[in-house]
C-alpha cells in the first residue's frame, strides 16, 4: 500500500510539469498574454484533434506516414543487417579498411540528398522511401557491425568446437546475440526515420502528417497546425517509448539492454516472452500493414493527382509562400 | 595488424571510393545526371569559389550553425547541470515535459515560429538551438547522475567544499557524457541548419542547394552536399580532439558519431 502510494506521487510528480505547461497554455492565451490568433488556447487544440479523428481525416494521413516510415524502415533492415554482419563477421578488415567512408556518408545530409532524390524520382513515394531508408540504414548498418564483432568468443569457440555450420554460427550464435544491439540501431533508426519523414512530407507530398501540418499552414488554419503538430509529437514520444519497452521486453535476458539511464526505468519484469506464435503474429500485422498501407497510399496519391495535377509539385515555400504564391 | 597497415588500407579504401565516384558515372553504370562524377563536382565547386560565392555561403552557414550551437550550449548546459545537480525532483517534475519538447519536430515548429520571428536570422538561430539544447541537456543530466557516489563520499570525506566538489569531482566525472551529447547536438545543427535555410532566406548552403535544385544542376547540389557533410565531420572531429585533450582518463572517446548513446529521452 505504502509502495502504491509512492509510485501514484512519483507519477503525479513527473507529470506536474506537462500539466503546468497545459494549464498555461490553456489560461495563456485566454487571458491574452499571448495573442490567442497565433497561439490558441489548448482546449481549441483538442476539440481540433477530435474533429479531424471523427471526420476520418487524421486516420488516412496516419496510415500513410506509417507506412512510408515502416516500408522505408524495412528496406534499410534488408539492405544494412546482411551488410552488417557481413562486414562485421565475415570481412572484418574491409569493414575496417572503409570506416571513414562510411562515417562520412553517414553524415551526409538527407535534407541536401532530398532536392536530388525529389528530381529524379519527382515527388512521389519512391524519393520519400529512399529518404526514410537512407537516414535509417546508417544506424542499422553500424550498429549491426557493432553486435556481430563483439560477440563473446567463448560462445562462439564453443559453438565452433561443437561442429557447427558456418551458417548456423550466423543464424544460431551470431545473431541471437548480437540482437539485442541490433535492436538499439533499430530503435535509433526508427526514431530518426520518423522525424526526416514528417520533414520530408512538408516539402512534397500529398498526404501524411507532415503534408497535413503544412497544409494547414499554407492556409492560414492555425489550430489545425496545432493540432497536428501536438499529434505528431505525441504520436513520436509514444513510438519511442513502445520501441523502448519492446527492448526490455523481448531482451530481458541481457544485463545492460538499455542504453538509457533514467530515474523511472527500472525495467520490466520479464513476465510475457515472445514466443514462435506471437513472431508471427506480429509478422502478419506488419505483412497487412504494409500491403493494406500500400494500396492505400496508392488511392490517395491518384485521388490527389486527378483532383489538382500540378499543385503539389513544389513545396519548398514557407507559409511566406503562401500568402503570395497560392 | 600494424596500425600503420590499418592506415594504408584506409587510405587505399578512400582512395577506391574517389575512383569509383568518377569512373561509375563517366561509363554510364551510374546515370551522370544522377551522380555526377567527382570531377564535375570538383569544377563545380571551383566555379562557386572562383566567384566567391562558395566562401560567402559556407561562412554564413558556418556562422548560423555555431551560434545555434553555442546558444543550445549556453542554455542546456547550465540547465541539465542545475536539473541534474541541484533540483532532482524538478527534474522529475520536468522530465517528460522536455522528452515531448524533444519531440517536437523543428521543421514542424518552424511554421508556428514564423509567427512571432519571421523569417530572418532569429528563427533560423532558434530553430537549430532548439533540436541541439535537448541533447545537450539530456547527457548533462546523466553525466551528473552517474557520478560515482563513493568519489563524492571520498572527495568530501577529504574535507573539499561544495563549489571544490563540483569543478573538481562532478564536472570531470560528467565530463564524457557531456561531450557526447554535445557531439550529437552538432551532427543535428547541421542537419537543422539545411532544413531552415531550405525554407527560406537568400543565402547559405541550403539556399544554394535549393536554388541549384530548381535550375536542375545536379552537380552544384552535390557540390553544396560534399560542403555541409564536409562541415559537419570537421565540425565533430573538432569535438573529439577536445574531448580527448580534456578527458584524458576516459579511454571510449573515438568512437563513430552514429555509435553514440542516445540520451534519456532524446531522439532522433
Amino acid at each position: 500500500m505504502d509502495n502504491r502510494w509512492a509510485s501514484l506521487r512519483h507519477f503525479l510528480l513527473r507529470w506536474s510539469g506537462v500539466a503546468l505547461f497545459l494549464v498555461l497554455w490553456e489560461i495563456g492565451p485566454r487571458l491574452e498574454w499571448i495573442d490567442p490568433y497565433f497561439v490558441p488556447p489548448f482546449s481549441t487544440i483538442v476539440v481540433e484533434i477530435g474533429r479531424l479523428l471523427t471526420e476520418n481525416y487524421l486516420g488516412i494521413h496516419i496510415l500513410v506516414s506509417v507506412w512510408r516510415a515502416l516500408t522505408g524502415l524495412l528496406i534499410a533492415l534488408a539492405v544494412g543487417i546482411p551488410l552488417g554482419i557481413a562486414l562485421g563477421r565475415v570481412y572484418p578488415r574491409i569493414a575496417e579498411a572503409i570506416s571513414p567512408i562510411l562515417r562520412v556518408l553517414s553524415q551526409v545530409n538527407p535534407f541536401s540528398l532530398l532536392p536530388v532524390f525529389v528530381l529524379f524520382f519527382g515527388i512521389g513515394e519512391t524519393a520519400k522511401l529512399v529518404v526514410v531508408g537512407w537516414v535509417s540504414l546508417w544506424p542499422i548498418l553500424f550498429y549491426t557491425i557493432t553486435a556481430t564483432r563483439d560477440v563473446d568468443p567463448v560462445q562462439e569457440k564453443s559453438a565452433a568446437s561443437m561442429g557447427i555450420s558456418s551458417w548456423d554460427m550466423i543464424l544460431k550464435v551470431i545473431l541471437p546475440a548480437a540482437l539485442p544491439t541490433i535492436f538499439v540501431g533499430i530503435r535509433i533508426g526508427a526514431t530518426i526515420t520518423f522525424y526526416i519523414l514528417i520533414a520530408a512530407e512538408m516539402l512534397g507530398a500529398s498526404a501524411g502528417l507532415g503534408y497535413l501540418v503544412h497544409n494547414a499552414a499554407m492556409n492560414y488554419q492555425i489550430p489545425r497546425i496545432y493540432a497536428g503538430a501536438t499529434f505528431i509529437v505525441i504520436f513520436g514520444y509514444l513510438l519511442n517509448r513502445l520501441l523502448l519497452y519492446l527492448e526490455k521486453l523481448l531482451f530481458a535476458w541481457r544485463e545492460d539492454t538499455s542504453s538509457t539511464i533514467t530515474a523511472t526505468s527500472k525495467g520490466v519484469a520479464p513476465s510475457w516472452r515472445p514466443g514462435r506464435g506471437s513472431v508471427y503474429a506480429a509478422g502478419v500485422a506488419l505483412f497487412i500493414v504494409i500491403i493494406f498501407g500500400g494500396i492505400e497510399v496508392q488511392k490517395v496519391n491518384q485521388e490527389a493527382a486527378s483532383v489538382d495535377p500540378g499543385s503539389h509539385s513544389r513545396h519548398f515555400g514557407t507559409p511566406v509562400d503562401a500568402g503570395s504564391g497560392n | 595488424m600494424k596500425p600503420t597497415i590499418i592506415l594504408l588500407h584506409k587510405i587505399i579504401a578512400i582512395i577506391l571510393f574517389l575512383a569509383l565516384w568518377e569512373l561509375l558515372p563517366r561509363t554510364g553504370l551510374l546515370n551522370p545526371l544522377f551522380i555526377p562524377p567527382l570531377s564535375g563536382v570538383v569544377t563545380s565547386l571551383r566555379d562557386l569559389h572562383a566567384s566567391g560565392e562558395l566562401v560567402m555561403h559556407t561562412r554564413i552557414s558556418l556562422v548560423r550553425a555555431y551560434i545555434g550551437l553555442l546558444a543550445a550550449v549556453s542554455v542546456g548546459l547550465p540547465l541539465g547541470l542545475l536539473l541534474g545537480g541541484w533540483f532532482p525532483r524538478i527534474q522529475t517534475a520536468t522530465e517528460p515535459l522536455m522528452e515531448l519538447f524533444a519531440q517536437a519536430n523543428p521543421v514542424i515548429l518552424a511554421h508556428i515560429i514564423i509567427f512571432f520571428l519571421g523569417i530572418g536570422e532569429s528563427a533560423k538561430t532558434f530553430i537549430i538551438a532548439w533540436l541541439c539544447v535537448w541533447p545537450i541537456t539530456f547527457s548533462t543530466i546523466t553525466g551528473i547522475r552517474s557520478v560515482d557516489s563513493s568519489l563524492l563520499k571520498a572527495a568530501r570525506s577529504l574535507g573539499l567544499g561544495r563549489w571544490q566538489l563540483f569543478i573538481r569531482v562532478v564536472l570531470p566525472s560528467a565530463a564524457p557524457s557531456i561531450f557526447t551529447g554535445l557531439r550529437l547536438a552538432a551532427g543535428y545543427a547541421f542537419i537543422m541548419l539545411v532544413a531552415s535555410e531550405m525554407m527560406g532566406g537568400s543565402n547559405g548552403i541550403g539556399w544554394l542547394i535549393v536554388q541549384s535544385q530548381e535550375s536542375y544542376n545536379v552537380t552544384r547540389i552535390f557540390a553544396g552536399a560534399t560542403v555541409i557533410t564536409f562541415l559537419a565531420v570537421a565540425t565533430d572531429s573538432l569535438i573529439k580532439l577536445v574531448e580527448k585533450r580534456v578527458v584524458v582518463w576516459d579511454a571510449h572517446v573515438s568512437e563513430d558519431y552514429l555509435k553514440l548513446k542516445p540520451m534519456a529521452g532524446e531522439n532522433l
